[in-house]
């Protein structure tokens, strides 16, 4: 019945861990290697291409980690990168199994990985809808075993996947019962984290707070660490607690090239890059997607060699576009500046 | 509908233009509108923009009540869905809104329709014996399924194509009417009150009250009942005042090229 943790399991992990106010800085390369082992749920944050832990997932990919279980509502960018892994080399990567709502790119169209690996046969599928995963991630982080729901009442959804629907004992109506989802860790990209790994998030939450709270651990990568006494000046602005939280990494740009509510917006240059890299993969060329990650991801060792390599003006360019106005945008012709055409 | 007395109205618009104005007008002033990202977001702006400001849109990544007035999102998750926003929370909030009743309609869409408005976004080929190998895997529900399920109406987007309107979709993703039958919302423990409208580049559409099968209400300009129903794969109902729908006014046109999606985003210019 449980994929991941069971509830009594996630409970006697969390009633045995060190729950100290402690400093808890590392790199990205001793999270992951501390924290993440082969065979384990992943709670994916973020939504589709906003605020998706980027440079966590990159470093998994490089330590070459096997038979994931991955689960998250909406994605893009994140799972996108960890099946290209798959598809390039199962042997030094894999994923086992997905429980998900939508994995695509919504403007930039389907999923060229998803396609690859469900139509090949290659991970299982459990489907849910957007509001089930969210839900299932509360019902975890609530520590109940299952939360009611009215979707995905009616539609073919519970017949691929562990829902249950019963009459309700109150109204003696149907109601789909949804069972929880405890991930073994959350990956988590935040603007801001105090090295005890408060975290405050900007823009809409997603359902970063629930996951987190869900999960045995938690990777936080933040755009900036900030003073521990600026933090608590707001308690109420605190989305993730410090002891659910084992690792804070302060990556900026860490949902590169996703957006990043605040910061920076999308990268659309880097994104098509990427996906035509992957869309030559799924029609039978491998060689773009192999030197997109040699160069990208294992010929560096972290998300600042990346970084390194996208033209300045290209990275001025996604954080003016997302801190000013369009209107401004337009008077001062910035936007024609950095359109990143030069680029590349 | 607005009224059209003193209004120039275009000749020269895209099919995809003409959804989105269709998609506007439909919408009423001062409703709450959970809607999915690309032409619902323009429809809903075209709407704030013209008869309906006092739209309140709802986002599932967490946004409600916003003004697209800072460029269009390119994601219901993205920073522009926040420009203004009175309420900024998660998706479960968002979702549990509209359970609860404050969500008017839900702006849908998806890859396979059927006559009683069910929506396909999950799969091509059999299901169950093809869905751990599907012929073509589809994103899936994302909001889609949520929105149908527990917004009071649903308004759904469409490309008119006949392999697109099917007796029979090939995965359920997003229930619509189900099999037709009275009450079978109900019976399935659906809240809200299922598909208002399917806007089409061909067509207005809406269901019949009883048998709760699609019926043509409007065509789009330069299309007729009979080239409607040759690409709509199952038999449609029509409207004893079946009409066609007005064309685009000038001033329609203008906000969307001009200031909606000046770059060309979600409506191409061909």
């Amino acid at each position: 019945m449980w994929t991941g943790l069971s509830p009594s399991e996630a409970r006697s992990l969390l009633v045995q861990k060190d729950k100290a106010k402690k400093d808890k800085r590392m790199s990205i390369t001793e999270a992951v290697s501390t924290l993440v082992k082969d065979g384990y749920n992943l709670g994916i944050g973020g939504f589709v291409n906003s605020r998706q832990p980027v440079a966590t997932v990159h470093e998994i990919i490089r330590q070459g980690k096997k038979d994931l279980l991955l689960s998250f509502h909406s994605a893009g960018l994140a799972v996108e990168y960890l099946a290209g892994a798959m598809a390039l080399d199962q042997q030094q990567f894999s994923i086992k199994r997905l429980e998900f709502a939508y994995w695509g790119i919504e403007l930039f169209g389907l999923s060229s990985m998803l396609r690859f690996l469900s139509e090949n046969g290659m991970v299982e599928l459990e489907d849910w809808s957007n509001f089930n995963m969210s839900a299932r991630f509360k019902a975890a982080a609530m520590g109940l075993p299952f939360l009611p729901c009215r979707s995905p009442l009616g539609s073919d959804v519970p017949r691929a996947n562990r829902s249950k629907i019963i009459d309700c004992p109150f109204t003696g109506e149907p109601i789909a019962l949804l069972p929880a989802c405890h991930p073994h860790v959350a990956l988590i990209h935040v603007q801001e984290a105090d090295i005890y790994g408060n975290c405050r998030i900007g823009g809409p939450l997603f359902t970063c707070p629930e996951i987190a709270l869900a999960a045995a651990h938690t990777i936080v990568t933040c755009e900036r660490i900030i003073p521990h006494e600026e933090m608590i000046q707001e308690p109420s602005r605190i989305n993730i607690p410090f002891f659910a939280v084992d690792a804070v990494v302060e990556i900026p740009l860490g949902a590169y090239p996703g957006n990043c509510h605040s910061r920076y917006y999308f990268d659309e240059n880097h994104i098509k890059e990427f996906r035509n890299a992957v869309e030559a993969f799924r029609k039978g060329n491998p060689i773009p997607l192999q030197r997109y990650y040699d160069q990208y991801i294992y010929g560096v060792t972290d998300s600042d060699g990346m970084l390194e390599q996208i033209p300045y003006r290209q990275l001025k360019h996604i954080q003016q576009i997302e801190l000013r106005e369009a209107v401004l945008m337009q008077e001062t012709g910035d936007d024609k500046q950095g359109d990143g055409k030069n680029a590349h | 509908m607005i009224s059209k007395g003193m209004e120039r109205m275009h000749t020269n618009f895209t099919p995809q233009e003409m959804i989105v104005v269709a998609g506007s007008r439909v919408l009423e002033n001062n409703k709450v509108i959970f809607a999915g990202t690309g032409l619902p977001m323009v429809a809903i702006t075209l709407a704030q923009f013209t008869h309906a400001p006092g739209i309140i849109p709802v986002f599932e990544a967490g946004a409600v009540g916003p003004t697209l007035d800072r460029g269009l999102p390119l994601s219901v998750g993205c920073s522009r869905t926040t420009s203004k926003a009175s309420y900024l929370q998660g998706l479960n909030t968002a979702f549990e809104l509209t359970q609860r009743g404050f969500c008017d309609f839900g702006f849908i869409g998806g890859a396979e329709i059927d006559p009683y408005g069910n929506l396909n976004s999950t799969m091509m080929g059999q299901f169950p014996e093809e869905y751990q190998k599907p012929q073509l895997r589809l994103p899936g529900s994302g909001g889609a399924s949520d929105m149908a399920a527990s917004c009071e109406r649903t308004i759904i987007i469409m490309a008119h194509e006949r392999r697109r309107f099917v007796e029979k979709l090939q995965y359920l993703t997003s229930p619509g009417y189900l099999d037709g039958s009275e009450g079978a919302r109900r019976r399935a423990g659906l809240v809200g009150q299922g598909p208002y409208r399917v806007i089409t580049t061909k067509a207005l559409l809406g269901f019949d009250e009883k048998t709760h099968r699609m019926k043509l209400i409007a065509t789009m300009p330069g299309e007729t009942v009979e080239s409607v129903q040759q690409n709509t794969g199952f038999e449609l109902l029509v409207d004893e005042k079946v009409y066609e729908f007005a064309p685009p006014t000038v001033e329609e046109l203008r906000l969307i090229r001009e200031e909606i999606d000046p770059r060309g985003y979600f409506i191409k210019r061909k």
